[in-house]
């Protein structure tokens, strides 16, 4: 703790509107509160609170770039950290729980009033390094963290001169061409600048099976599977009349289910 | 059983021909009038006993009846029956099938028309919603405006309300909409977000007058341009430009908003509301229409949604 004359505290908000109106009540709320600085984005109040050290740091959750949440992380500990949104009933649940305070835009001069109240009484103290909260946190709003593995919704992939995103939904197979990715829908067929190789490991592996080195197949996709003469599996696609060859490799994907 | 109830009422008409020659021939036609009408009573329940009964059933009834013609001496006329029976079940099976093929035509008909009620009803659902986030951050702007600059706060209340009368569903006018008043929705959107955002937002609107009363789904545009908002320009810093247009391809009318915002997460969540974009497209125009996401070549996304051309059904001309 700084042993300041006056308390001092950084607004971020990427609205300035919003900025503009949460440092007019503070001033109200709390006359002897010295705003040092506003930020429109999560990156800028990390480098505001770093060279203007203040005691306190207003920061709305939904930014540009680098969100509140973000910039918490990398902040708690340093600076108390007053939450600002304007409706998130998930995180409003959550600071319910924390040691933090939260502000609900429009900030109500009322409900302002008891959160300056909360600060001055904590400032005495070092800032909550806020751990569980922004564990909490993070998870409900679904933002950063260990999150689990993605896997791509939408292939990106050139039809004719225009590059299009296709839903993996509507993608019937993926076949190898040399360097690049050929890929089938319903109505049309497309070619992805990646080597099925690299392709394989960001599909779902639940939404896509590989049925050969160079064949990879939706799954909803299957029709039936028959033998062919030489006594390969083969794939027949539903209302197509495309047939995949199954390698012996993968075979084991159609043993009798 | 109703042509067993009718011979005697035949029966005495004939007598009363015969007792008194001086009957009005009237009545005479209605009698032979009711006996025609008996024959083809009976006439049809045969032919229905026909169709009904089984091959197997009517082969037995046959051979029955030539045992009792053989015993009766006259084989003839028995056999001639049988064969005149046999040629009718034929025929009476078509007539029976043609009837089934009817009635299962209405069953599925009607759940034809219950399963498109429900559908109706999902769609309803589906249909955009008003974010609770822009509605409390808008009120909140508004407030501030109120204090600094009250007819900027005014404009932005006006704004706000011309996007509530048509966003809100039950304010919804019955029919398809024009693509005029969805365009009008969409700017009164642009209009309150580019206040907000201020100088990190541009929105440019290219949509010819001649095509806004084309018919166009409701809050289709109006999730397009706030996908593009919230994903593509508001996690940018320094913002960028969005831009709505329309144009006539190929008697489709497509109608586009692009960005140029961060771009397509490929990994991203399918955003529910391209999902229900889609959904919907295909409830209303089965194959006839699509939506296309691209890339432009100077980056950011392009969202186009394709649609049969045609006049919209309620064209309030707004």
């Amino acid at each position: 703790m700084r042993p300041s004359p006056s308390p001092t505290a950084v607004v971020a908000d990427d609205e300035r509107l919003m900025r503009e109106q949460i440092v007019g009540r503070l001033k109200e709320a709390w006359p002897e509160l010295a705003i040092v600085g506003e930020a429109g984005n999560g990156a800028e109040a990390i480098a505001l609170v770093q060279s203007q050290e203040p005691d306190i740091v207003f920061l709305d959750i939904r930014m540009p770039g680098m969100d509140g949440l973000e910039a918490a992380r990398a902040l708690a500990g340093r600076v108390h950290i007053v939450f600002i949104t304007a409706h998130d009933e998930y995180a409003i649940r959550a600071f319910e729980h924390g040691a933090v305070d939260y502000l609900l835009k429009p900030a109500d001069p009322e409900r302002l009033a008891v959160t300056c109240e909360r600060l001055r009484a904590r400032l005495a103290q070092a800032p909550d390094p806020m751990t569980d909260l922004l564990a909490q946190l993070s998870q409900r709003l679904g933002a950063g963290g260990v999150a689990p593995r993605e896997y791509l919704r939408w292939v990106q992939a050139s039809v004719g001169a225009s590059i299009r995103m296709i839903p993996t939904g509507d993608i019937l197979f993926f076949r190898a061409e040399d360097k690049y990715t050929r890929v089938q829908t319903a109505g049309f067929e497309a070619l992805i600048r990646k080597p099925i190789k690299e392709l394989i490991d960001e599909l779902d592996p639940k939404e896509f099976w590989q049925i050969h080195r160079a064949t990879v197949v939706r799954v909803d996709a299957i029709g039936e599977v028959s033998r062919n003469l030489r006594g390969n599996q083969v794939v027949h696609l539903k209302g197509r009349s495309e047939k995949l060859e199954v390698s012996r490799t993968f075979n084991h994907l159609f043993r009798q289910m | 059983m109703s042509t067993d109830q009718r011979r005697p009422d035949t029966g005495n008409a004939a007598g009363r021909g015969e007792s008194g020659p001086a009957a009005p021939p009237m009545g005479f036609r209605q009698a032979l009038a009711e006996i025609r009408k008996g024959i083809l009573v009976l006439w049809w329940s045969f032919f229905d006993w026909l169709a009904v009964i089984s091959w197997k059933a009517l082969l037995l009834v046959a051979f029955l009846g030539l045992v009792l013609g053989g015993f009766l001496g006259r084989p003839g006329p028995v056999l001639v029956l049988i064969i005149v029976s046999l040629i009718i079940k034929v025929v009476a099976r078509g007539k029976r099938r043609a009837e089934l093929t009817a009635s299962e035509a209405t069953r599925r008909a009607e759940s034809e028309q219950l399963e498109r009620a429900v559908l109706e009803a999902r769609m309803a659902a589906l249909q955009a919603q008003i974010e609770p986030h822009f509605l409390f951050n808008t009120l909140a702007s508004i407030d501030q405006l109120i204090l600094s600059d009250p007819p900027r706060a005014s404009r932005m209340q006006q704004s706000l309300i011309r996007y509530l009368r048509s966003a809100l569903p039950q304010m919804r006018e019955p029919g398809r909409p024009a693509l005029g008043q969805q365009v009008a929705l969409s700017v009164a959107f642009l209009d309150i977000m580019g206040m907000r955002m201020e100088g990190r937002l541009q929105s440019v609107v290219n949509v010819p007058d001649g095509l806004k009363s084309a018919g166009f789904p409701s809050m289709m545009l109006q999730t397009l341009v706030e996908n593009a908002i919230k994903h593509g320009l508001e996690p940018k810093p320094e913002g960028g430009r969005i831009e709505i247009g329309a144009e006539v391809v190929d008697g489709q009318l497509a109608v586009h908003v692009q960005d140029t915002g961060i771009g397509f997460m490929p990994k991203g969540e399918v955003g529910v509301g391209l999902a229900n974009v889609r959904e919907r497209l295909q409830a209303l125009y089965g194959g006839r229409a699509e939506l296309i996401i691209s890339v432009p070549p100077a980056g950011g996304t392009c969202a186009t949604i394709k649609v049969p051309y045609e006049v919209a059904s309620t064209s309030a001309g707004t």
